[in-house]
């Protein structure tokens, strides 16, 4: 019987997914483990095995890596850390204090590595991409994205395609004018670079007036997927800039608050898809490009499924980018559905204002960039929503380099608070399943398992497990603090854990 | 960095304009159109955690607030135009016309004997713990906003001390001001000062309301004058928290 056991501890370290080598968990954006030693029968065990504190203070939302025995995981403020997966120990720690003068929108957060070989990929804030040897880690070649004085900053997690490493960037705003970068991972040389907003006599120029494309945003801060079989790589782009004024820039600003899809080895645009034409309401379309396949409306068809920040849900053609479906998921009260075009048919009256307009959802979108989370095993998605509106404010903005050109606020509305669900969406229909109410917006990402569970956190500090069909509460743990960042699984020595960062820590978890 | 003796656009029309413009490019994301706050603090109050002279907020402005999410704006907006903002805030702050006619020394017998503020609220270490902390009310709060909370105590809610209304399993009614509120448990502080905390799973309810547990009866207890010199005691406390 033991040796049995030891048998199946082997075929199951063999065969399953053992590490965590990437963002999404797989070139699609899954971010599902197939891994079901820690299952729906015996999760309410679940212990924590062991707590790093890093004693870096900031927004943790980074996703951590895990393969040969180590943990490697990005702070804040451009500080990483290489731990020992069994026990928590430090093995290594990087740290380049960022200079003085970089803009940030939104902290210093970094969202994590990508790996290739022996070399770790990451980008700093001050809008650099560097490699760092994973045995120590020493930098091994390091490159300037973009000058940071112009706006420019960088928080993205990387991705590898080939013997690529392809970013995104941010600081829509501060006026800057957005890209997709691909470097050669082995020396940091830039590949190509694919401006995500259209210029002058460029194809789709024409939908920005006058010189406002300059200053157009489309900011990449989420990590894209890549599907190998048609070589495509998907990628989500942010609000155009100035955020809530589109005075400027007439037209519908071609390619913000879209989904492109990119040949890899040239940069080349394949297809574009864009859900908030002209966007007044700073809804970004940088969050998860998952890639599965669905059959839709009785046909079958590689799919592609992303949840906006303007309240829809959405199924597009991933070869095509031909719009198949779209449903909200929270209240919107912009628009009234979304056309067979896949043009959302607009509301009046719901632009910002300089008495201020009540819109919903709220700035921060019905779903943000939180890591999302498909399960073959189930068959459902699940991704999380802030609900509730905001008031939208408007102003005249003179641009100048460098600095914050928003030109306007939001305003909470004090008798309705920003509350949140985790959904579980079926991806053919974006019918709801099932939904998990949180009193507080949401933070963290999701992970899938098939242990037939999902995996997330919440702002207070809690780790939850819950079943995958039916959404009913397994387990939860009191961390102590605010969880940003999605949870992975990794296997070690024959035994399941689940990683998250909670505060300025990284916990694991695993059954005793 | 230079420091200016006065703020040469004080009270200055081209400047304040200047300054409010500077405001809405730099400023109001985080502290709103109106400087009423948002992500930051409310600065028409006219008083300031940092301090309320023209230095102060000079100092603050160009060297950001460590440990928060407060910037330096010393390369970006430069001395001159940092005035310029100040020049504008200056007259964002609310005129308070409530005029502090009151006696602080009969208010303050008021406070903690025929009102019973002190059953609820602190200052310094003298006190209640069910409401808020009143030890620097008077840096925080106008005079006006203090009597319109004296007598309408929903006028507006300070953020956290919403009312929590549990009821246990064995038909017990527990009501208090909020101390902490998530998705699966509450904690709270009844009446009579008693800390109580639950989760969801152990009672048979729990649920939050937007209304003040202060009493609703002052306007009625006390008279005008009474209410006078209760603003005037509360004015004054300005003290170390």
């Amino acid at each position: 019987m033991r040796t049995l056991m030891l048998l199946l501890t082997l075929a199951v370290s063999l065969f399953a997914q053992a590490d965590w080598t990437s963002y999404g968990g797989n070139p699609q954006g899954w971010r599902f483990s197939d891994l079901k030693q820690i299952n729906t029968t015996n999760v309410a065990r679940l212990t924590p095995e062991w707590i790093f504190q890093s004693g870096v203070g900031g927004k943790w939302q980074s996703m951590p890596l895990v393969f040969d025995k180590q943990m490697y995981i990005t702070g804040p403020n451009n500080h990483a850390f290489a731990l020992d997966a069994l026990t928590g120990k430090q093995v290594w720690h990087y740290s380049q204090p960022a200079p003085k003068g970089v803009n940030y929108c939104c902290g210093q957060p970094n969202r994590g590595f990508a790996a290739h070989g022996d070399l770790l990929i990451k980008v700093n804030m001050e809008a650099t991409i560097l490699a760092l040897d994973r045995r120590t880690g020493k930098v091994v070649w390091e490159t300037v994205i973009d000058d940071y004085k112009k706006g420019y900053s960088a928080t993205v997690a990387p991705l590898v395609v080939k013997d690529k490493v392809i970013i995104g960037i941010a600081g829509a705003e501060f006026g800057t004018r957005g890209f997709i970068d691909a470097y050669d991972v082995n020396t940091g040389k830039r590949l190509w670079r694919f401006w995500t907003v259209a210029g002058e006599g460029e194809p789709n120029g024409e939908s920005w007036s006058g010189d406002s494309w300059k200053r157009g945003g489309g900011s990449t801060w989420i990590t894209g997927t890549y599907d190998p079989a048609l070589n495509l790589t998907y990628w989500g782009t942010g609000n155009p800039g100035p955020d809530l004024n589109g005075d400027h820039r007439k037209g519908d600003n071609l390619y913000t608050c879209s989904m492109v899809a990119l040949d890899p080895d040239t940069g080349k645009l394949k297809w574009h898809f864009q859900f908030t034409p002209h966007d007044l309401h700073d809804w970004d379309s940088m969050g998860d490009p998952v890639l599965v396949d669905l059959t839709v409306k009785g046909e079958k068809v590689k799919s592609l499924i992303h949840a906006d920040r303007n309240g829809y849900y959405y199924v597009l053609d991933r070869t095509t980018g031909k719009f198949l479906t779209a449903k909200a998921y929270t209240k919107v009260t912009w628009a009234d559905g979304i056309g067979p075009d896949g043009r959302p048919k607009l509301i009046q009256g719901q632009d910002p204002s300089e008495a201020g307009t009540k819109s919903c959802p709220g700035m921060g979108g019905g779903h943000n960039w939180q890591a999302t989370a498909y399960s073959p095993q189930t068959g459902l998605y699940y991704f999380n929503t802030t609900d509730g509106c905001h008031i939208y404010y408007k102003t005249q903005q003179e641009f100048v380099e460098g600095l914050w050109y928003q030109a306007s606020t939001v305003g909470a509305i004090a008798t309705e608070p920003l509350t949140g669900r985790l959904l579980a969406v079926d991806p053919t229909t974006g019918d709801i399943k099932w939904q998990f109410e949180t009193v507080s917006a949401p933070t963290a990402g999701v992970l899938a398992t098939a242990g037939g569970l999902v995996f997330t956190g919440e702002k207070e500090g809690y780790f939850e497990a819950f079943d995958a069909r039916n959404g009913k509460l397994l387990y939860r743990f009191q961390t102590g603090g605010t969880i940003s960042a999605p949870p992975v699984s990794y296997l070690l020595n024959g035994k399941q854990y689940v990683a998250v960062t909670a505060g300025s820590s990284v916990m694991a978890f695993a059954i005793r | 960095m230079p420091l200016a003796a006065q703020n040469p656009y004080l009270g200055d029309a081209k400047g304040i304009e200047s300054g409010r413009e500077i405001f809405r490019i730099y400023c109001a994301p985080c502290h709103g159109l109106k400087a009423e706050g948002g992500r930051g603090p409310d600065l028409t109050l006219g008083v300031y955690n940092a301090g309320d002279t023209d230095q102060d907020l000079f100092r603050v402005i160009m060297n950001g607030v460590q440990g928060s999410e407060m910037p330096e704006y010393i390369e970006k907006l430069g001395a001159d135009n940092t005035w310029r903002v100040i020049s504008y805030l200056r007259t964002a702050a609310k005129k308070d016309t409530t005029s502090v006619k009151g006696s602080a020394t009969h208010g303050e017998a008021i406070f903690w004997e025929k009102a019973g503020c002190g059953g609820c609220h602190l200052v310094g270490n003298r006190g209640g713990i069910m409401g808020p902390d009143l030890t620097q009310v008077g840096r925080k709060r106008s005079a006006a906003y203090l009597k319109a909370s004296v007598v309408d105590v929903n006028q507006d809610l300070t953020p956290g001390f919403l009312t929590v209304i549990v009821e246990t399993k064995d038909g017990k009614t527990i009501t208090g001001v909020q101390r902490g509120y998530d998705t699966f448990s509450a904690q709270l502080v009844d009446a009579k000062g008693v800390y109580h905390s639950f989760y969801k799973e152990d009672v048979k309810s729990i649920k939050r309301e937007a209304r003040s547990l202060m009493p609703s009866t002052y306007s009625k207890v006390l008279t005008g004058s009474e209410v006078d010199d209760l603003v005037a005691y509360m004015m004054l406390l300005r003290g170390k928290q």
